[in-house]
């Protein structure tokens, strides 16, 4: 993707209110018609006077009963059919993040001691792991489940369920007591968590403990990688398509007890020291009685898989080590490829949200670069034209850099989620919801606003939701970030000391 | 005048056109499975009665209950001398497997079956829409599905899912999910991959009811074509009428029924409680309560209507269990693919249903023959019946499969031609069903139901095993 800006003379404040000026013009182009028709259609009513529009509806009263019935019969026929074929909008009603308590901390000191406890690790390995810490963006209050406090820690899979239980429980409990939903209600239910999957599956798990409904559709994704929350929408929204009145939970969490690397190798290190506890409830509804008191509508949800190449397919590849042990390993070009991912993603993205001004330019620069062989570097179309806010997956403070560095975003934009990695560090697939939270959090979202969701994951994925809010948020939030907002945001070093 | 009959005539064409796309979107919610390709394991991975014995004698945490135990569970099992495991478990390393084990497992199913399927009907690989697979006990990161997608370099704009943890009946599932897919009324092409992963999940403890799920387990798998586009009904094997599914979870008991959990020294297994049965029968019954309606041409419901009320004025306190064993499902359903998760489970289920020997016949074989393959049992049922001609144009075919959950799923297939393509029973459904079903395990190990404590002697045991 090309990073460079356009040619220099942009710049200059005149060009700027050319632009200005172009981009009102064309998105308003409508008003702009219609202002001289209405004009016309009135200088015409004025001339012809009172009389003549009297006689016209004397006219109307003339004719036969049956054509005016037969015709108003047909207007309703046409527009219930019309308004029954179009598409179900979704809402999210709301959604509840997991609020990890203080006594799961990991502050760095935490993390540098306990590395050095744990008889697997040798001092290089250690040394690495506080050098990825120091350089990761991530804060002194981000969480990790109890299985790890332990030295050394104890993944065995009843501490994993136990984790499970926890975070996704407290969730969900927090949700339906903020909607007053009640668990027979829930018709559709779909869960995804990355690397944990006991049979039964977690989804399964909910339904236990919720007491759901027998016949509720019940999905659980795993595998899937930092982007699954996406995926698990895409799912709820395609669902939602099919079943009409219907009630969606959707939960995206990561559960870290079983995935902590023992081994040696580098690359299979980082999780470690960047993967957190987080997880995230959302209730969906098509229901239009639901319409009142929902928060956002899902406008569209564009999904890219690049997992055809082989090199975007092994980028994050879990496997095992030369000492068998199992880990997940992320390679050197995953920059590249996400950044690659993301094009993709947004060539399908763009026509479908850049308001018409954009994409004219875009075409315009297209037409003169591939007809006119002009010499111009490809025009990148202003995605803050399109949307207020942007939660980028906070996967690691460089792919919130090279996300910022491409879109062209300031760092009012990205604030959201360099905060999230701070401070709940990268909660995967459940990220997404606290960046969103943060938002609201601030004051920042308001009714009409639009918000972009970014994730990437294993595969190579890179998916995307944007969301119109229908409301505005009101502060204080009662939320993941109710005891600590007031501090944020924080200016991230690039490199924390520890030793 | 003239302007009003304009209007008029031009509001009744667009009506009809919009009343012409509703029912096209309608039309297009039909599910067709083109066609399907069930897994047949390389000859060298078969697991015979001697390599069964040979593998429980491996296990030296097994005392003498267990070890009788499980050979009873063996003998009892129904299953042959043909079924397959996978490579480690064969080549002596069942308790120390791999992250490699289980993804060459997977490997050598996906490799073969998935490029057999489309070469089969045709189909190319960037033609597929919708990517769902469901493998139960492995679920590695990138997913299954992103290693389908990188093999046969599928598109950018491919939805894939990969459902995990979802128990034996997770095939049902994956068809479901992509049946609600369909319904948008684009027109989608799906690809649906079943297995089950036995490598990583062996257990090498002594708890018995988690040796279970060794005895019975088998490696097999099959991958599906599906389509709601009607252009390509006429190559399609069957279509979809109804799929009902019930999830008991919210029942502690059930819930707890079959779990993947830890043993008393921490080795994890799959814990199969005595209350399974119990479990199924629930979710079995409430599946039915849902299915029947749907199924069950209007005569027989109206005559068990009559029956149970006849039946509760008569005789108010025998209600319902006669009055279940009395409808008749073979009114509205010809076959019946039985999931194969023992011959304990095949017989109670015919029972319930009424089902004769000819109507349990292709899930005793598949059992067989190809052990409980997990969720894609029901599939291996299906190529019996095709293999041995019984599917007919305009037949109905009931599947029914239980897992881990506790869930009953349940759907109604209608054959669109006479189908012949014998598949993976090729070489074998000729000596189907035998004469006598002789179990080789009977006959091997039938001595462990009549020993004792004092005359116990594992060396000469192992002795009289080797010759």
């Amino acid at each position: 993707m090309a990073n460079e800006p356009l040619p220099p003379f942009s710049s200059s404040v005149r060009l700027k209110y050319v632009k200005l000026g172009y981009q009102y013009l064309v998105n308003h182009i409508l008003t702009f018609i219609l202002i001289p028709i209405i004009v016309g259609i009135s200088i015409e009513l004025a001339r012809v006077g009172p009389d003549e529009i009297l006689s016209l509806l004397r006219f109307l009263n003339d004719l036969d009963l049956i054509y005016v019935m037969s015709t108003l019969f047909l207007v309703i026929i046409v527009g219930t059919v019309y308004f029954m074929s179009r598409p179900r909008p979704v809402y999210l009603v709301d959604y509840a993040c997991f609020r990890p308590k203080p006594n799961f901390r990991v502050p760095f000191s935490t993390f540098l001691e306990h590395a050095r406890l744990v008889p697997q690790f040798d001092e290089r390995t250690v040394r690495f792991q506080v050098k990825i810490l120091e350089r990761s963006g991530l804060g002194e209050e981000t969480c990790l489940p109890p299985a790890n406090h332990y030295i050394p820690p104890t993944c065995s899979m009843a501490a994993a369920r136990s984790e499970a239980e926890l975070v996704i429980f407290s969730a969900i409990d927090e949700l339906l007591n903020k909607t007053g939903m009640r668990p027979k209600n829930i018709d559709i239910l779909i869960v995804n968590c990355s690397l944990f999957s006991p049979t039964p599956s977690l989804s399964a798990m909910i339904v236990n403990k919720y007491k759901l409904r027998s016949n509720i559709l019940s999905f659980n994704l795993s595998g899937m990688g930092c982007s699954a929350g996406l995926i698990s929408l895409d799912l709820a929204r395609d669902l939602l398509q099919a079943h009409g009145n219907s009630n969606a939970l959707v939960v995206s969490t990561e559960i870290i007890t079983p995935n902590y690397y023992l081994g040696k190798e580098r690359a299979m290190l980082l999780p470690n020291c960047l993967f957190r506890m987080g997880a995230a409830a959302v209730l969906l509804s098509n229901c239009r009685r639901e319409r009142s008191r929902a928060k956002y509508r899902l406008t569209h949800v564009v999904r890219t898989h690049k997992g055809a190449d082989d090199a975007a397919y092994r980028c994050v590849f879990q496997e095992q080590d030369s000492e068998g042990l199992t880990g997940i390993n992320l390679s050197k070009d995953l920059m590249a490829i996400a950044g690659d991912a993301l094009k993709s993603n947004i060539t399908t993205m763009g026509p479908l949200v850049l308001p018409a001004s954009e994409q004219l330019l875009f075409l315009f620069s297209l037409i003169a670069r591939k007809v006119f062989k002009a010499k111009w570097k490809p025009y990148i179309p202003d995605f803050r034209l399109a949307f207020e806010h942007f939660c980028i997956h906070a996967g690691g403070r460089a792919v919130i850099d090279e996300l910022q560095k491409n879109l062209q975003l300031s760092d009012q934009h990205v604030e959201a989620s360099r905060m999230a990695l701070h401070r709940f560090g990268n909660t995967s697939s459940s990220s997404l919801w606290y960046e969103l939270n943060y938002i609201e959090s601030k004051g920042r979202m308001k009714k009409g606003d639009r918000v972009w969701m970014i994730g990437f994951g294993s595969g190579f994925k890179c998916n995307s939701a944007v969301w119109k809010c229908l409301k505005t948020i009101k502060t204080p939030v009662d939320g993941p970030w109710s005891t600590s907002i007031h501090r944020y945001p924080v200016d991230v070093p690039a490199v924390v000391k520890v030793l | 005048m003239e302007f009003l009959a304009t209007l008029t005539t031009l509001l009744l064409l667009f009506s009809l056109l919009l009343i012409c796309k509703y029912y096209y979107l309608k039309i297009h919610s039909h599910c067709y499975l083109i066609d399907y390709a069930c897994f047949k394991p390389a000859s060298d991975r078969q697991i015979t009665t001697q390599t069964s014995g040979e593998i429980i004698e491996r296990n030296k945490t097994l005392g003498l209950s267990e070890y009788k135990f499980l050979l009873k569970v063996i003998v009892n099992s129904g299953i042959g001398e043909e079924t397959y495991g996978p490579r480690n478990i064969i080549e002596g390393r069942e308790d120390s497997p791999t992250f490699d084990d289980a993804m060459l497992e997977m490997d050598e199913f996906l490799n073969v079956s998935v490029g057999d399927l489309f070469a089969k009907t045709k189909i190319s690989p960037s033609d597929v829409d919708v990517l769902v697979l469901n493998i139960s006990m492995f679920s590695p990161a990138p997913s299954l599905t992103s290693r389908i997608v990188q093999r046969h370099k599928m598109r950018e704009d491919v939805k894939t899912y990969n459902l995990s943890g979802m128990g034996c009946s997770a095939s049902l599932i994956s068809v479901d999910l992509v049946r609600n897919i369909f319904k948008s009324g684009k027109k989608t092409l799906a690809l649906v991959v079943t297995s089950e992963s036995i490598s990583p999940n062996w257990y090498s403890g002594n708890d018995k009811s988690m040796m279970l799920g060794n005895c019975l387990f088998r490696s097999g798998g099959c991958v599906m074509l599906l389509t709601n586009n009607p252009s390509m009904r006429a190559r399609a094997k069957m279509s979809l009428k109804c799929l009902v599914r019930t999830h008991i979870g919210g029942n502690d008991d059930a819930y707890n029924c079959a779990i993947q959990k830890e043993d008393d020294v921490d080795r994890v297994g799959f814990h199969l409680s005595k209350g399974l049965p119990k479990a199924a029968v629930r979710a079995f019954a409430e599946n039915l309560q849902h299915l029947a309606p749907k199924i069950l041409p209007y005569r027989e419901l109206a005559l068990y209507m009559y029956r149970s009320i006849k039946q509760l004025i008569v005789k108010p306190k025998d209600a319902s269990n006669s009055a279940m064993a009395r409808i008749n499902f073979k009114s509205g359903v010809d076959h019946f693919c039985l999931h194969t998760g023992g011959s304990a489970v095949i017989d109670a289920v015919g029972r319930a249903l009424g089902l004769s020997k000819y109507d349990v016949e292709p899930a005793r074989m598949t059992l067989h023959r190809w052990g409980n393959t997990s969720a894609s049992s029901l599939w291996y049922v299906l190529g019996y019946m095709e293999a041995k001609r019984r599917l007919r144009k305009g037949d109905r075919v009931l599947m029914i499969s239980f897992g881990a959950g506790f869930k009953c799923n349940s759907c109604l297939w209608e054959v669109n031609a006479d189908l012949r393509d014998a598949d993976v029973w090729e070489d074998c459904i000729k000596n189907y069903p035998p004469q006598t079903l002789v179990n080789p395990y009977l006959e091997k190990y039938g001595w462990v139901n009549e020993d004792t404590e004092e005359t116990f002697n594992r060396a000469q045991r192992m002795e009289a095993l080797r010759r």
